[in-house]
Formats: C-alpha cells, sequence, structure tokens
C-alpha cells in the first residue's frame, strides 16, 4: 500500500466486515432455533446445536463489543447465557424459553440493522428481562472447567497497538498481536480507536508477566501499567481460552489495507471447480484426438497444434490451481469447536487439560472442514476420555498432573496432515484385543502392533464405551472417522506408546476434484489409481514370480515383496502374459505389489465419489470419465492392500 | 415431468411402464427423472451381484440396478430396446436396467389393488399395487424398495 487508508473508509471496512460476520451468524442462528423447535421440554436437546447456537451468540457478543454496538453485546451475552443455561441443564428448553431466544434475536437483528442504516435506536430492555427470566431460573453458572485461563491474577495493563504498512510487511497484524498477548495474559477488552494518521486497538489485558511488553515496542506496542495486583475471577461468561487460540472473532487481515474480502456461496466454487474438470476432461478429448491425427497431418502443423494444446494444458493447471486455492479456508475454523469440547469434557471426566494449537493457518479445502469436524472432534473426545489419566494417576506416575492434548495441522506437499496427540496413558493393546474377542471381533494372536490396533478398533462394532455414553453418543465411532477420512481419499495411523501417549495422524488431499493418477489396464478393464498412493512402478517378468504357500512374491530391490493380481482381487479372467507391470504402495512392511497387465499412462483425472450405498465398495474411491463419456473406476490402494492383508478385523468390516 | 397435457384426475397417478422378463411394471413418473439408452456400463468390483456397474448420466456418477438380476431372473445380454430408467428417491440417483420402456399412462387409483400374497418370486418384495387396466395387468413397483441397499455383510 503505497498511501495510508484514510480511517473513515477503514472505519467504514470494518463496519461492512462486521456485518457481514453478524449475517452469517444469524442466519445459523436462525437454523438452529428452527432445529430446537422439535426439542422443546426435551430434557436433552441435541447437543451439536445448542453448542453451535452457543458459540454463534459468543462469537456475536465478541464482535459487537469490537464496534462498540454495546446494545448487540449486551443482547447477545444474555442470548448466550440462556444456551449456557440449556446446555448445562439448569434450565429446560421451554416453549416460553424458546420465545425469548427467538424474540431475543429478532431484536438482536434489529439493533445490528438499525446500525447499519443509521437509524433509530431501539430499546432492548423487555427481550433482556424476557432471557434473563429463563437463564434466572438456573442455578448460578458454575465455574469453568477444569482448563482454568491462564493468569487468572497479575496487573491490568492497557496495551496500544498501533498497525502500520511496514509492520504488515513483517506479518504482524491486529491478530498476532491478539495472539502474543492471550499467550502473555487475559485480555478483558478491545477497542478500535480511529486516530490522526489511522487507526489504533486499545487492549485491556491482565498479567503476570507484563515486562514482556516492553519488548513489543518495535512492534507497534505501547504498554501502561494501569493496576497492579489485580485479582480478577475469570469473566462470567468467557469462552475458554485455548493456547494460542484465535477466538472466533472478527478477522480481517491488514487493518490498513486488504480487507476487501470478497464472501462467496460455496455452491459457486463448487460449479467454477465442475467446470474446471469439465474443461480438463475437453483436454483430455482433446489430445486423444490429436494424436489420432498425428500420422495424417504434417508435422510442422502437427507441432503447431501439439503446442497448442500443451500451453492450454498449462493454463489449465494454473487455473485448477487458482480456483482451488480459493477454496482453502484455514485450518482454524476447525479447530474453532475444540477448546469448548475438551473443557466440558474434562470437567465431566475430572480431568485437567491444557489444549494446544498449532498451525491454525494452514490451508485446507472448504469442504473437507465440513467433512472432518466431527471426525476430528471424536479424536479429540477420546484423548480427553481413553487418552488423559486423572491428576491423581498421572501424579502417581510422576507426570505433571495437567494433561496436554496437542492439535497440529501442516502443509505436506499436496496433502494436509492433521495430528491429534495426548501424553496420556497410551494405549493397552492386550486389554483391546481382549475386548475386541469379547465383541465377536477377529484378532490375531500376539502382541497387536499399532496398525493391527487401529484395524481393532476401527471394527465396526467395536467400542470401548457404552453407545449411550454422551462422550460417544453422537453417533460417531473410530469406524466412521476411518471411514470418513478414506472416503475423502486420505489416510489415518496411529502412534502409542504406553505410560507416554497416543497420536493419531490424518492425511488429507489439499482438493478432492482433480488429482494426477495412473491408468491402468486388467484384461478388457480399465482402472485408474491416484498417484499420491504410488510409491513406485515397475515392469516385470512374470516368470520371476514365486508362489510360496498361498501368497505371491517377487524380489524388489533385493527384498521380497509380496504381490497380488488386481485381476484375482477383481475376479476378473485373466489371461497369462510374460510381463506385466507392478504397482507399489505402501511402505515398509505394509508396502504390496498391486500387478496389472499394463500401465497405459499418467493423467490428470476429475474425481466423482461414489456415495451411494450401491456401490460402496472397499477399495474404490470413485469413478471419473476420461473424455470418451465412459466411467473409469478409481481404486483405493491403501484400502484395497488392508483388505487382502486380510486381517480379520478388517474383513469383517468388508 | 413435462407430461402436463394428460390432466390426470386428482385421484389418478402417473406412470412409465417398462418390461422385464416378459413382466409388465410401472414406476411412478415423479420419481423417474429421465429414461435414455445405454452403451456400456462400467463394473464396479465387488459390487452386489445385482449391480451392473456405473454410468455417467448427464454430469453424474449413477449406479446401475439390473431389473432382471434384482428380481431373480437370469441375467440376458443387452439388445437394442434396452433402457435405463434414472429414479430418484431419498435423494439417491439410481438407474434401473428395464428390457424395454416405452409408455407414459395414467392409472386411476380405483385400479390398484394391494399386493397379493399369493404372487410369489423375489419381485413380490418390490410391490406397492397390482393395476388392472383393460387385460394387462400391472405390477407397480416400490422404487424405495428397489434401490434400498442390501444390509452390509458385518
Amino acid at each position: 500500500m503505497s498511501t495510508p487508508e484514510q480511517p473513515a473508509d477503514f472505519a467504514g471496512r470494518f463496519m461492512e466486515d462486521y456485518f457481514a460476520e453478524c449475517e452469517e451468524h444469524l442466519i445459523a442462528v436462525r437454523r438452529g432455533l428452527l432445529a430446537l423447535e422439535s426439542a422443546i421440554g426435551q430434557p436433552d436437546p441435541p447437543a451439536a446445536i445448542v453448542e453451535e447456537l452457543f458459540r454463534s451468540f459468543h462469537s456475536l457478543k465478541g464482535i459487537s463489543a469490537m464496534v462498540e454496538l454495546h446494545d448487540a453485546e449486551r443482547l447477545a451475552h444474555e442470548l448466550e447465557s440462556c444456551l449456557r443455561a440449556i446446555r448445562e441443564r439448569e434450565t429446560v428448553l421451554s416453549a416460553e424459553a424458546l420465545d425469548a431466544l427467538v424474540g431475543g434475536v429478532d431484536v438482536l437483528e434489529q439493533v445490528i440493522a438499525a446500525r447499519r442504516s443509521n437509524g433509530q435506536a431501539l430499546s432492548i430492555a423487555e427481550p433482556l428481562d424476557r432471557l434473563a427470566g429463563v437463564s434466572r431460573t438456573a442455578r448460578p453458572a458454575t465455574a469453568l472447567g477444569a482448563t482454568p485461563p491462564p493468569a487468572a491474577d497479575g496487573q491490568m495493563w492497557k496495551v496500544t497497538f498501533t498497525p502500520s504498512a511496514d509492520l504488515v510487511a513483517r506479518g504482524i497484524k491486529v491478530d498476532t498481536i491478539r495472539g502474543r498477548l492471550m499467550q502473555a495474559g487475559q485480555i478483558q477488552s478491545v477497542a478500535p480507536r480511529v486516530t490522526g494518521g489511522g487507526i489504533a486497538f486499545d487492549f485491556q489485558v491482565i498479567a503476570t508477566r507484563g515486562d514482556a511488553f516492553a519488548s513489543w515496542r518495535d512492534d507497534g506496542i505501547e504498554a501502561e501499567l494501569i493496576s497492579d495486583a489485580v485479582a480478577v475471577a475469570p469473566p462470567e461468561l468467557t469462552a475458554p481460552h485455548a493456547r494460542g487460540e484465535r477466538p472466533g472473532g472478527l478477522s480481517f487481515d491488514s487493518p490498513l489495507g486488504q480487507t476487501n474480502f470478497v464472501r462467496v456461496d460455496l455452491a459457486r466454487l463448487d460449479d467454477l471447480m465442475r467446470l474446471v474438470g469439465d474443461l480438463v476432461v475437453s483436454r483430455a478429448r482433446l489430445e486423444d484426438a490429436l494424436l489420432r491425427v498425428e500420422r495424417f497431418t504434417p508435422a510442422p502443423e502437427w507441432r503447431t497444434l501439439q503446442e497448442h494444446s500443451e500451453s492450454i494444458e498449462r493454463h489449465l493447471r494454473d487455473l485448477r490451481e487458482g480456483v482451488m486455492r480459493v477454496r482453502l479456508v484455514p485450518v482454524g475454523e476447525m479447530f474453532r469447536r475444540v477448546p469448548f469440547v475438551v473443557r466440558d469434557l474434562a470437567r465431566d471426566n475430572g480431568k485437567r487439560i491444557q489444549l494446544d494449537l498449532a498451525g491454525q493457518a494452514t490451508a485446507i479445502d472448504k469442504f473437507l472442514v465440513e467433512r472432518m469436524l466431527d471426525p476430528l472432534l471424536h479424536l479429540v473426545r477420546n484423548a480427553v476420555s481413553h487418552g488423559i489419566e486423572s491428576p491423581e494417576q498421572r501424579i502417581a506416575d510422576g507426570k505433571r498432573p495437567e494433561g496436554t492434548i496437542r492439535l497440529a495441522a501442516s502443509t505436506v506437499g499436496e496433502s494436509v496432515m492433521l495430528e491429534i496427540s495426548d501424553d496420556g496413558r497410551g494405549m493397552d493393546g492386550a486389554a483391546i484385543g481382549r475386548r475386541a474377542r469379547e465383541k465377536g471381533i477377529d484378532v490375531p494372536d500376539g502382541a497387536l502392533d499399532a496398525r493391527v490396533l487401529l484395524d481393532v478398533i476401527s471394527a465396526p462394532g467395536f467400542s470401548t464405551r457404552d453407545a449411550a455414553d454422551r462422550v460417544s453418543g453422537r453417533g460417531v465411532g473410530m469406524s466412521v472417522v476411518r471411514d470418513t477420512i478414506q472416503d475423502l481419499g486420505g489416510t489415518l495411523s496411529l502412534e502409542t506408546t504406553p505410560g507416554q501417549g497416543t497420536t493419531f495422524r490424518i492425511t488429507l488431499p489439499l482438493t478432492l476434484a482433480i488429482t494426477d493418477a495412473l491408468i491402468v489396464h486388467v484384461a478388457d478393464r480399465v482402472f485408474a489409481v491416484p498417484q499420491s498412493a504410488v510409491r513406485e512402478v515397475a515392469e516385470v517378468d512374470a516368470a520371476t514370480i514365486h508362489v510360496i504357500e498361498n501368497n505371491e512374491l517377487m524380489t524388489h530391490r533385493a527384498a521380497a515383496l509380496p504381490v497380488v493380481r488386481l485381476a484375482r482381487l477383481f475376479g476378473i479372467a485373466e489371461s497369462p502374459r510374460p510381463r506385466l507391470h507392478v504397482i507399489v504402495v505402501g511402505t515398509g512392511s505394509a508396502a504390496v505389489g498391486l500387478l496389472v497387465d499394463r500401465i497405459a499412462g499418467q493423467r490428470e483425472i476429475v474425481v466423482k465419489t461414489l456415495n451411494d450405498p450401491l456401490v460402496k465398495v472397499t477399495g474404490v474411491s470413485g469413478a471419473t470419465e476420461l473424455g470418451d463419456g465412459r466411467l473409469v473406476v478409481i481404486l483405493e490402494p491403501g484400502a484395497l492392500t488392508r483388505k487382502l492383508r486380510g486381517h480379520p478385523a478388517v474383513r469383517a468390516a468388508v | 415431468m413435462e407430461h402436463t397435457s394428460t390432466h390426470p384426475a386428482a385421484d389418478a397417478r402417473t406412470f412409465i411402464l417398462f418390461s422385464v422378463a416378459g413382466t409388465t411394471y410401472a414406476a411412478p413418473s415423479r420419481q423417474v427423472r429421465h429414461i435414455e439408452m445405454v452403451d456400456e456400463v462400467t463394473a464396479v468390483p465387488n459390487a452386489p451381484p445385482y449391480i451392473d456397474g456405473v454410468v455417467f448420466s448427464r454430469g453424474e456418477v449413477v449406479p446401475v440396478v439390473n431389473l432382471r438380476a434384482r428380481f431373480g431372473f437370469e441375467r440376458c445380454p443387452r439388445d437394442i430396446r434396452a433402457r435405463l430408467l434414472v429414479v430418484e428417491a431419498d435423494g439417491r440417483v439410481v438407474g434401473l436396467m428395464a428390457d424395454e420402456a416405452r409408455e407414459f399412462i395414467t392409472i386411476p387409483e380405483t385400479a390398484v389393488q394391494p399386493p397379493n400374497a399369493s404372487i410369489s418370486g423375489l419381485s413380490g418384495n418390490y410391490i406397492e399395487g397390482i393395476a388392472t387396466l383393460n387385460d394387462r395387468i400391472v405390477l407397480i413397483l416400490d422404487v424405495q424398495d428397489v434401490i434400498g441397499a442390501a444390509p452390509r455383510a458385518a
């Protein structure tokens, strides 16, 4: 930015962001309230909806405070209190309670709309009274869970952050500062203020180590001690502050510019992606046609055509990449609910847990965020209820009484990796094996390694807790977690060390719609194998494949590699061939070679998932159209080879 | 559907007639998206035996149920009269492979009786009624049932 933006413009955009954000939350709120209607009078309204509403009100409160729209803030605060009372089952969701909520939301909407049109201020006294009536029937709010917010007492500081283009260039934005302050202490309030040259943010922070602020002077921060030794109870209704977490508040990149975001309906992006997919298919057709006419076309003309075709391909890749990037959102969006879940569960189970979130800026496809939320929460719940020990137990084991759960996201090439780890007791292989056998799941004898353990706990019908348990009461078990990840073309792995903890590692493709694949032939059938799953390909002389008992093996890189003929796996009549191609998938002891007649080439495919239960088959992830209107089945080598190893737990799942 | 010209009476429903192994069936027309000829179905390995595979229909991947196999008849090679009825139910889109499909008719409710217990055979499981039209007997298909997935072997 060469010239600083006018403060008035900035404030205007700031408000636009606020209104847009409010709109999103209000839509979610309306949907949630509608859904709650059917739960009137029930002692146990659907937790997911209540949680979602609670979260929306909390965000509305936060962002309204930032723009100093205090009527909206107070309304949102009361609404949040009601939801809390309902969530904590301190009050029953009666028809009157729902009326009060709906009425409160109506007025909240009007208050925001009035601000937007600079209209008359409304009276909010009546809805506030009604809402207070609902939450008053409740017992006083219980203390926060077993996760005390950091630095509950200390000194009160006024910290002023004045953003500048320089700072933005160094990656220091108001969100960065907010993050730092949350590490250092507890943010009590924040207010933007238009100054002579731009804008400044006044934070009030309670911190024990305020001396750190002085060293941030170069980062546009001025700190001033307001009062010494304040002991402040956690603010009455504050969401838990997970370390490094950015609350779901107003978010914008740089206060000095680049705030010109456009909100786009995801469906429109899907349309765009589909169009790009169609283009990819058309380009493939063009290439096929070119190859067919090559021998009838004079070389110079053909070369020109070929060059044009290649340049289209390059542009198409750029276009595809561009559209894909637009769909990416920070993974932090998915992590946002985790602190709530951890806090509630930790309290219910009498555990003390610190939550670490890392890599929240990692970009991930919006679609994946929606699909992965429940599986992620399930793994987190498992970590809280099964992984972390009670404080007493931990002390007895010589650990810190407070357990740590860590969620980390990172980008690895074309994939996103999510890790959920805890420093708890680790998995007891023997106990899990015993329980699985009790449930009628076949388990191999002897010690279970991590891979087998994962197979066992992911087998349908295996659940370490009663189904009615609140923890697992949402119908997502490990089997669903693994299925979801596989459906998305990802992988799940497990590491666990007794006494030290457990780590689940999820790898997901950055985007689902288009990928590179090998096209392979088996007899008269054609299949696509995603490149990401293939470690190596090789040609093999059929005579060098040895049969040992019922297994076929070949030597590859001076080691024995088990191989399987895709034809046999799929019951396709095969004709003997002197030479075959082998596709190596998996690593180490999990490496398997898939034998196919030949590999016809590599190309970009547009993935259509096979979701219909009639054709949902292990080892098949989707289908693609190669350009002639016919479909080709996309294989999922990971699932195929797991099935192949014939592990009983896996066999049961097929 | 664009068949408004028939002006069905309030107590009548419209159907697509098709035949499988010499028997005439009717599928409620509001559940039939379209009918198409199919030249190639891509087999899906390890799918249930009555699934021919998948086809690409109007930008979507659609599973194909072979009605002969589903009703317990022997499969036979497709000829040019074979048609795929692309049906929609429970939010799913599935293709039903029939020997032929031609007619669009209106059946008054009075012509429909509940399935008779004495009608045996596999298709009896997927029939919601029997209609008598002049001399013709037509079995009315329960589309939901016929595309219901076989319970997964667990």
